[in-house]
């Protein structure tokens, strides 16, 4: 040791006057909730956001890096429309003073927060046996209900039907099922629920 | 470990949690890293966790194979006279599970054909390449799709069709495999055949092709074919089950088997409805401990000696195995075996005697005594019990009945399977009965009395004393002698097979060398499905799969590959809907020979089929044969300049 | 053009076909090789590739060379055409010679081509290289394409003006950008102007749609994507160096980012498959023989406030991929730092890429790019505006002066 080259000092215990990581508060609605403020890492990002400060262990941490589509929540803009983002490389201050759905709020609960009805999407994907180990499901539970809410808005033809499925789902990686059966779920709500569907023309 | 360790160790829990891993979880480090961590946790719970790139650093690979065939036929006959192949797996740096992998990789190199003679030689290597061990297919993937390439290739340079040399030379029921050993059961594969010989894919492919490339300048079109038959097991299979039916007809069921997203809750479940007429209402799997039937184990079921089996089957609660991981596609045929010998005896012990005494009450020996009943007429319509023309009974009459005779209302079961169950002999309640299973215990209903507790007989006994039922505890039995397969039956390697057969229909596009699947078919053989929903999920993940290993999935082995910590879904890609022919796809699952047949594990057989017809397809679409996979993009591109 | 000109123009193309015939040596007899006919085709074929005749002439998922490809230009649309060997449609019919004129004077047996087939660049290929390109075309697959007439608007589709255009502004060989004499620097030369045709797309065009010598390689407004200066000092100036080049024309990846919008085919189908020879001339070539020293990033001069906000979306919607310090994720998202795009002076590319996304696309070997999203409808003209200046100060060494403007623009 010299004076030229000291002995670092450990990182833990250098002065906190220059915090190496800035905190924010972040405050958004979640599930309907609101949730906040809380005091989040900068850079922190929404999949940890979830999992470590708010508890909601449900959307999953496939890639890391925005591929497999199984970590996306529900973002529901002002104007009434609503896409998937990926939680996983979306700052979760991105998300401040928004509305977000994640997984865990699409089924109806009791007071007790107990399920007593599932969406129409997860009461299908259980009918049709569409998921196996369940890890990629959220992600086509989220894809697949922002799907519905859009057609709501906008119909589309019978013969669209599986094109606008495909579209809206080919990014959502499954490595068990082989997808058929997610597919024909969400046909099966697309085309048994009124007004998806435009009558033929 | 615990015993080894300097750590004050008072307990060690382990509790097999995992989800899905297509065999690479399996004898998996991991874990075991974690374990060690918490020894240094003073007392606090531990969390080892991996991000993508990590886990594409760490976990267990596919083994690289490379294969040389030569293949010797009859031109006369047709039929495949010899085959010698020599297999090199690359198991990586540290052994998993590459020697086993070898082994079966070559016991399932001969597809679905006889080979009179045959020569066969797998050697696992050690390279500096990340771990290889078990992952779907087993070793067979490679090998067998590679023999359905050669196959066709055969049939290409005599000028056959490709199906009819198939059928000349598919096994039939009673042949020998390339072991030695005769397949369980019989063997189905012309049936699946047939069926593709007459599918339109086939028939018409020549006329689609020459249709197809005038209305699509620049691409090319090709229908393939491949067949094979996957073994189940690993030739030491063990389970626990216990079927437990409460007085209000309520079933439960424990299983060791681990739930890693295959369903295999949903499948023992319905299993109980075989001998029980209705599933299972609640289902507990990964079960480890079972205090109500102490078993057993030591050595190597492997590499035992039949002697030293011998000396140690004298201990009646010894067993070679005790409990496997969910693993070698094992559930359908052989936790299925445990839970239906389990709700079997509780049906014999239970409900059978139980119906008897409904049936046989009143004046005369009721509705019973003029008709001949014998339980194997015994049948469960729509949830109740009739046999010979008796009177339907529910179960809940039945369970109610079970429960106050103190008749059996709950057993466990331990079974052991070395390409054949181990029997035993047990005496249940005075009979000896020789079942397919090495360990039973059984629970009798509350209403049992202890035979010398008669309260008629001594008046002066406290009323409420005389009626103290037996506690309802499980009693496990002694076996008096047990069946165990001789440690020789290890030779036969494998013995247990489902088979698929599918037909691709695919476009390469000239320019791109991009291949398209416009729609494939599978027609699978499979026993009797406990639930075809799962059967038809698994066949649509396992073409997936298989479509990924033909034309997507590369790793490179070394230090450009998966252990520089880069490598994630960007690079390494997975098949897509887009890329499965999702909305056109088919299948179809031949009808069991009776209701009879027990299910099959089919898990694995499913993905590899596939991988054959694609690369087949593609030498009838560009008239280029590939044996190296995936085929890319780039390869397609070489071949047509 | 006003009428005065266009008057002008009329008169002199009759001129202009009598002269045409003097504009080139196109009945010179073949040279003799001694290459087998073998030989001659895979030699054909590298040219082909190197020269990228697929990029126009092939559409995704089309028949190879059968045509297709849209050019959009200021003048209208062309349509690559059909160069198989199909008789009706293609060169089924032409002679080694006439396809040797096609390439040097545009003029084809049956017409006068337009400009955007860049004769102006292949004029000064080679015969022997001419006739590899077309044995190797010759021996491909007919394909039975019918050619599209390009969409253009008068007076553009007069195609006989064509003729007093090439008399004005169609040159024996091209200016260099770059200075040099050594055998890299001359094969490199031959590879970017007779071959690669770089200044077709990368020289600054006038008027008439003529590149315009005096800014040779200066960048040029084609397309969504604009090609950059790839100018000596141009390259150095934005931190390239030989190797970088010769890894961005081998891979399509670079310390300097990837190739994308119009460049990422002109790799995939091109430059991918040149020797590594050929690579080192032609980056030698790109720089020069004397190259200048790479210049490193200063951080430029930007609006504390609007640094912040800038930073506040870099680390809500891009560090996820491209790291919280602009660091990048190897193999998976391009580096901030070094980055060619950021250090460009002109915000456009930049801009454009945070707008559109770029698309998922293959490199060569392994390599392959998730799709960078677009922000068009996630964030407004100022938070790209901020976005944009706090990435080009801070990794550019540009000064932050985008404005909201500039982003609605390009929307």
């Amino acid at each position: 040791m010299t004076a030229a080259n000291p002995t670092p000092t450990p990182l833990m215990q250098q002065p906190l006057h220059q915090p190496l990581i800035q905190m924010k508060p972040i405050s958004l609605t979640i599930n309907g909730a609101a949730i906040g403020p809380i005091q989040t890492p900068d850079g922190l990002m929404m999949i940890d956001f979830l999992h470590e400060y708010v508890g909601l262990t449900g959307s999953r941490l496939g890639c890391g890096q925005g591929v497999c589509h199984a970590c996306v929540v529900i973002l529901d803009k002002p104007d009434g429309s609503s896409e998937e983002v990926r939680s996983c490389i979306t700052g979760a201050h991105f998300f401040d003073g928004k509305k977000v759905r994640t997984i865990e709020g699409h089924a109806k609960r009791n007071e007790q927060g107990e399920v007593v009805e599932l969406s129409p999407v997860q009461q299908k994907f259980l009918e049709h046996f569409s998921f196996q180990c369940g890890y990629c499901t959220p992600g086509f539970v989220n894809a697949a209900t922002v799907l519905i809410e859009r057609l709501k808005r906008e119909p589309i033809a019978r013969e669209s039907v599986e094109h606008e499925i495909t579209k809206a789902l080919d990014d959502h990686i499954c490595r068990c099922t082989g997808y058929v059966r997610y597919y024909e779920a969400v046909r099966d709500v697309v085309l048994n629920t009124p007004g998806l569907v435009k009558d033929s023309a | 470990m615990a015993a080894k360790c300097r750590f004050p160790v008072k307990n060690l829990l382990v509790h097999p949690v995992y989800t899905v891993g297509y065999g690479s979880k399996d004898h998996f480090t991991v874990p075991f890293y974690g374990l060690v961590a918490a020894m240094y946790g003073d007392g606090r719970p531990v969390r080892l966790a991996f991000d993508r790139y990590e886990q594409f650093q760490t976990s267990i690979k596919r083994h690289a194979s490379k294969m040389r065939y030569r293949i010797g036929i009859d031109k006369k006959t047709l039929l495949l006279q010899s085959f010698k192949a020599e297999f090199e797996v690359d198991g990586g740096g540290r052994c998993n599970f590459s020697p086993s992998v070898a082994m079966v990789g070559a016991s399932g190199a001969q597809s679905i054909y006889y080979f009179p003679k045959s020569d066969l030689t797998g050697v696992a290597i050690a390279s500096r390449a990340i771990d290889a061990g078990s992952a779907r297919g087993y070793g067979t993937l490679q090998t067998m799709a590679a023999t359905e390439m050669l196959i066709d290739e055969i049939a290409t340079q005599l000028g056959l069709d490709a199906i009819d040399l198939r059928l000349e030379n598919a096994l039939r029921s009673g042949m020998k495999n390339t072991q030695g050993a005769i397949p369980a059961g019989a063997i189905r594969v012309d049936e699946v055949l047939q069926k593709a010989k007459v599918h339109p894919l086939w028939t018409e492919r020549a006329k689609k092709k020459a249709e197809y490339e005038l209305a699509h300048p620049g691409n090319r079109y090709g229908v393939g074919f491949a067949c094979v038959q996957k073994d189940f097991g690993t030739g030491a299979e063990s389970s626990f089950a216990k079927v437990e039916i409460a007085a209000d007809g309520k079933i439960t069921l424990h299983h060791t088997a681990a739930e890693i997203g295959t369903g295999v809750n949903t499948s023992q479940a319905i299993a109980c409805a075989k001998w029980l007429g209705k599933p299972a209402a609640e289902v507990r799997m990964a079960i480890i401990d079972w205090p109500e039937l102490p078993v057993v184990t030591s050595g190597d079921p492997y590499t035992m000696s039949q002697g030293e089996q011998d000396k140690l089957s004298a201990n009646p609660r010894w067993s070679p195995g005790l409990i496997s991981p969910s693993s070698a596609t094992n559930s359908a045929f052989y936790f299925t075996h445990s839970t239906h010998e389990a709700a079997r005896v509780v049906f014999t012990h239970g409900l059978w005697p139980a119906a008897m005494a409904i049936w046989s009450g009143g004046i005369g020996g009721g509705q019973a005594a003029p008709l001949v009943v014998r339980r194997e007429e015994a049948r469960w319509v729509e949830g109740k019990l009739t046999a010979a023309g008796l009177e339907p009974l529910s179960l809940e009459q039945l369970a109610s009945k079970a429960h106050d005779l103190g008749l059996v209302t709950g057993a466990v079961v331990h079974v052991f399977n070395r390409w054949q169950w181990s029997e035993a002999e047990f005496n249940i309640d005075g009979v000896t009965e020789r079942l397919p299973i090495d360990g039973l215990s059984l629970l009798h209903g509350a209403g049992k009395t202890d035979a010398k507790t008669d309260a008629k007989a001594d008046a002066k006994i406290d009323a409420k004393a005389a009626k103290a039922p037996v506690p309802a505890v499980y009693r496990a039995l002694d076996r008096k002698r047990v069946f165990i397969a001789p440690v020789s039956r290890n030779n036969a390697a494998v013995t247990y097979y489902s088979a698929v057969g599918t037909l691709v229909e695919l476009a390469v596009n000239e320019a791109s060398g991009r291949v398209s699947l416009l729609t494939h078919h599978s027609i699978m053989e499979c026993g009797n499905m406990l639930s075809p929903q799962l059967v038809s999920g698994q066949l649509q993940g396992g073409l997936a799969m298989g479509i990924g290993h033909a034309l997507h999935e590369y790793l490179p082995l070394y230090e450009d590959g998966p252990g520089n910590g880069t490598w994630n879904f960007n690079r390494y890609h997975l098949p897509r809907a887009s890329d499965v022919a999702v909305w056109a796809q088919t299948g179809e699952v031949l009808p069991p020979l009776s209701e009879t047949d027990p299910p099959k594990g089919m898990a694995e057989v499913v993905m590899i089929p596939v991988v054959g017809a694609i690369v087949n397809g593609i030498a009838h679409a560009i008239g280029h044969r590939f044996n190296d996979l995936p085929v890319t993009p780039q390869n397609i591109q070489e071949a047509l300049a | 053009m006003n009428r005065a000109i266009l008057l002008r123009l009329g008169a002199l193309a009759l001129c202009a076909a009598a002269l045409s015939a003097c504009s080139g040596r196109p009945d010179e007899p073949a040279p003799v090789t001694h290459e087998t006919a073998a030989e001659q085709i895979a030699r054909g074929r590298y040219l082909a590739k190197a020269a990228d005749c697929a990029a126009c002439h092939t559409i995704p998922g089309g028949a190879p060379f059968a045509g297709g490809v849209k050019l959009g230009s200021p003048f209208g649309t062309f349509y690559g055409t059909n160069i198989t060997p199909d008789p009706t449609h293609g060169i089924g019919k032409w002679s080694a010679t006439q396809f040797y004129k096609t390439l040097h004077d545009g003029v084809a047996p049956d017409k006068q081509f337009y400009p955007a087939m860049p004769y102006t660049s292949y004029r000064t290929m080679s015969r022997a290289d001419s006739d590899a390109i077309y044995a190797y075309l010759m021996a491909q697959k007919p394909a039975a394409v019918p050619n599209h007439e390009p969409d253009l608007k008068f007076p553009f589709n007069v195609r006989i003006a064509v003729m007093f255009w090439n008399m004005l502004f169609l040159k024996d060989s091209l200016p260099d950008a770059s200075a040099g004499t050594s055998a890299d620097w001359t094969r490199g030369r031959y590879l970017a102007n007779a071959l690669g045709h770089c200044a077709e797309c990368h020289t600054p065009r006038g008027v008439f749609g003529q590149m315009n010598g005096a800014k040779t390689l200066q960048g040029s407004t084609l397309g969504r994507v604009e090609p950059p200066d790839i100018t000596p000092a141009g390259l150095a100036a934005r931190g390239w160096t030989s190797a970088d080049l010769q890894a961005f024309f081998a891979t399509g990846i670079s310390r300097q980012g990837p190739a994308f919008g119009e460049m990422h085919p002109v790799v995939m189908l091109s430059t991918q498959y040149l020797s590594s020879g050929d690579l080192r001339a032609l980056s030698t070539y790109m720089l020069g023989d004397a190259p200048l020293p790479p210049t490193p990033v200063q951080p430029g001069s930007a609006d504390a406030a609007q640094v912040a906000a800038g930073r506040a979306s870099y680390v809500a919607v891009c560090a996820g991929c491209h790291g919280r310090e602009g660091e990048g994720k190897p193999h998976v998202a391009v580096s901030m730092q070094g980055s060619s795009t950021l250090r460009q002076a002109d915000p456009h590319n930049l801009l454009v890429a945070m707008l559109d996304g770029v698309d998922a696309t293959d490199f060569a070997g392994t390599e392959s790019m998730q799709a960078m999203p677009g922000f068009a409808a996630t964030l407004s003209d100022d938070e790209l505006a901020h976005l944009a200046n706090y990435l080009r100060s801070g990794w550019g060494g540009q000064p932050g002066d985008v404005t909201a403007a500039n982003v609605k623009a390009l929307r």
